[in-house]
């Protein structure tokens, strides 16, 4: 078939042709406006990043080589963050459960608990980790146990969203089938959705976990704990072949974390 | 043992799809309902099963009409009504027997059955179900590795753990090749004739019918067309229930 026999010439499409050209013009138009106005506001300057090249080479110069000695100084912290995340992810993935299977339509006991299991879970996820962190900071003080409340309260929002579109996408013929022999609700639930969601759920625990051990790096800055409160005390002392130390540990822990989390959903899949 | 009367199913659009169905199923009895697409027969399943609340009528099971129970009292007056189904709908990642163990849910209430377990004597007992359905020798297999064709004869066996008197099948056979079909509908008609249990099969393939059925019904436009020993049914009122399809 000859495409252009089918496609009229510009001037034969009339005003259809004319004005489905100008909308395109005039998303291209906004879309350079957003990008120059977002360049703007965030005072965006290349030369700067030339000049910034000195001061990043003189902290990597004052970092090297890594402080290995101090090696013994690490393993608590390091700990300590690797605890806060599975502290964190354990919490959420027990409040999220119940959380999510009143949010997901397909088997939620009813329209009320349903927007309310959707609102709870909304509010977690609208409000950062690290405001979490802070607002926890505040209640009970510094250390890891804010962080691991923190991370706790912020993955309900995360999997109880996540684990409530998986049930509601999960093949239902199943749950009918076991309704129909005549089993009660738990029943159903333990026997035909649990089996069912499970490996997917723990999929995204997992994915969870793994981020998690992300934040709760972060999470020190706050005063949280772990390895980034430690990172934050070392660059404030200027001691930057220890800061240097706690970087690499931090690679390696995330490194690590992202490959074991990785290798248990594959063979989950 | 299954009496229908007068079954009416209007939808809220206000199509009827069941307009005063009656229907009898006795025990041992296979009978096959026959109709083309959007003739009613699934919407007669989902009605006696009470999965769809229908708008009059009355359906009758060991003496107790469903169509007037909701809740708890219908969970248990529907017991001894199993149903099989298109697809088998087993749960993948279970084994083969704790999916057949789980068609004797229905009869056990306790803390052990709610978080998850099956009764040991259950468990026996789906093996017995599965030896039935001749495929013991799968119980330890995770269901989502059957053919098509095991699959099915799963749920026959988890219907089976039920203890019904009533099995329903809405086109059992419908995604299996011939072989398997056939398989499937001498199942039923062995179970019909052998357990002395009612089996009403809505099926889409006439040879299987006059193959298999001791009576077949035919549907359309949710009317009763025929209610007939096989023996009796003639070929050309079987091609009228195609005919409003077709055109």
């Amino acid at each position: 078939m000859n495409l252009d026999a089918t496609i009229p010439p510009l001037a034969e499409r009339g005003w259809g042709g004319a004005f489905s050209l100008a909308v395109r013009a005039v998303v291209v138009l906004l879309l350079v406006l957003v990008i120059a106005q977002s360049a703007y506001v965030v005072h965006a300057r290349p030369q700067d990043l030339v000049t910034g090249v000195y001061g990043m080479a003189d902290i990597v110069r004052r970092a090297m080589p890594p402080d290995f000695a101090a090696i013994d100084k690490v393993w608590w912290p390091a700990l300590e963050t690797v605890d806060i995340a599975i502290f964190g992810t354990l919490g959420g993935v027990i409040l999220a459960l119940p959380l999510a299977i009143l949010a997901a339509a397909n088997v939620s006991p009813s329209r009320p608990l349903y927007y309310g299991a959707r609102g709870m879970i909304g509010f977690a996820r609208a409000v950062p980790d690290l405001v979490w962190a802070l607002l926890f900071v505040t209640a009970v003080g510094l250390g890891p146990f804010p962080g691991a409340l923190a991370l706790s309260v912020h993955s309900i929002g995360m999997l109880g969203r996540l684990f409530a579109e998986t049930i509601e996408h999960m093949d239902m013929a199943p749950i009918d089938a076991l309704t129909l022999t005549g089993a009660r609700r738990m029943q159903v639930f333990t026997h035909g959705i649990v089996p069912s969601v499970l490996p997917s759920l723990t999929g995204i625990a997992l994915y969870r976990l793994d981020e998690n051990i992300r934040s709760s790096l972060v999470l020190g800055f706050v005063g949280a704990g772990g390895i980034g409160f430690e990172l934050l005390s070392a660059m404030s002392l200027f001691q930057y072949r220890l800061v240097s130390l706690y970087l690499i540990v931090t690679f390696v822990i995330v490194i690590a974390a992202e490959r074991m989390s990785a290798l248990v959903r594959a063979r989950l899949a | 043992m299954l009496r229908v009367e007068h079954l009416t199913m209007r939808y809220p659009s206000g199509k009827v799809a069941l307009a005063r169905f009656d229907l009898s199923v006795a025990a041992g009895e296979l009978v096959v309902v026959l109709g083309g697409n959007g003739s009613g027969k699934t919407t007669l399943l989902r009605c006696i099963t009470r999965m769809l609340q229908p708008t009059t009528g009355e359906i009758w099971l060991d003496g107790v009409d469903l169509a007037a129970l909701s809740g708890e009292r219908l969970r248990r007056a529907r017991l001894p009504l199993a149903m099989i189904w298109q697809q088998a709908s087993l749960v993948r990642r279970r084994t083969v027997l704790s999916n057949v163990a789980c068609g004797a849910l229905g009869r056990h209430g306790g803390l052990w059955t709610a978080l998850g377990g099956l009764p040991a004597p259950e468990r026996r007992a789906a093996l017995y179900h599965l030896g039935e359905v001749g495929l013991a020798d799968l119980a330890g297999q995770r269901a989502g590795t059957l053919s098509g064709g095991q699959a099915q004869r799963v749920a026959i066996a988890r219907a089976l753990a039920q203890q019904p008197q009533v099995l329903l099948a809405d086109e059992p056979v419908a995604s299996l090749d011939p072989e398997a079909a056939d398989d499937i509908m001498r199942l039923l008609k062995q179970l019909a004739a052998e357990d002395n249990l009612a089996v009403l099969c809505v099926l889409h393939q006439v040879e299987l019918a006059y193959a298999f059925a001791d009576r077949v019904v035919g549907i359309r436009d949710g009317r009763m067309a025929f209610d007939l020993p096989t023996s009796d049914v003639p070929r050309e009122a079987v091609r009228q229930l195609y005919l409003s399809e077709a055109a």
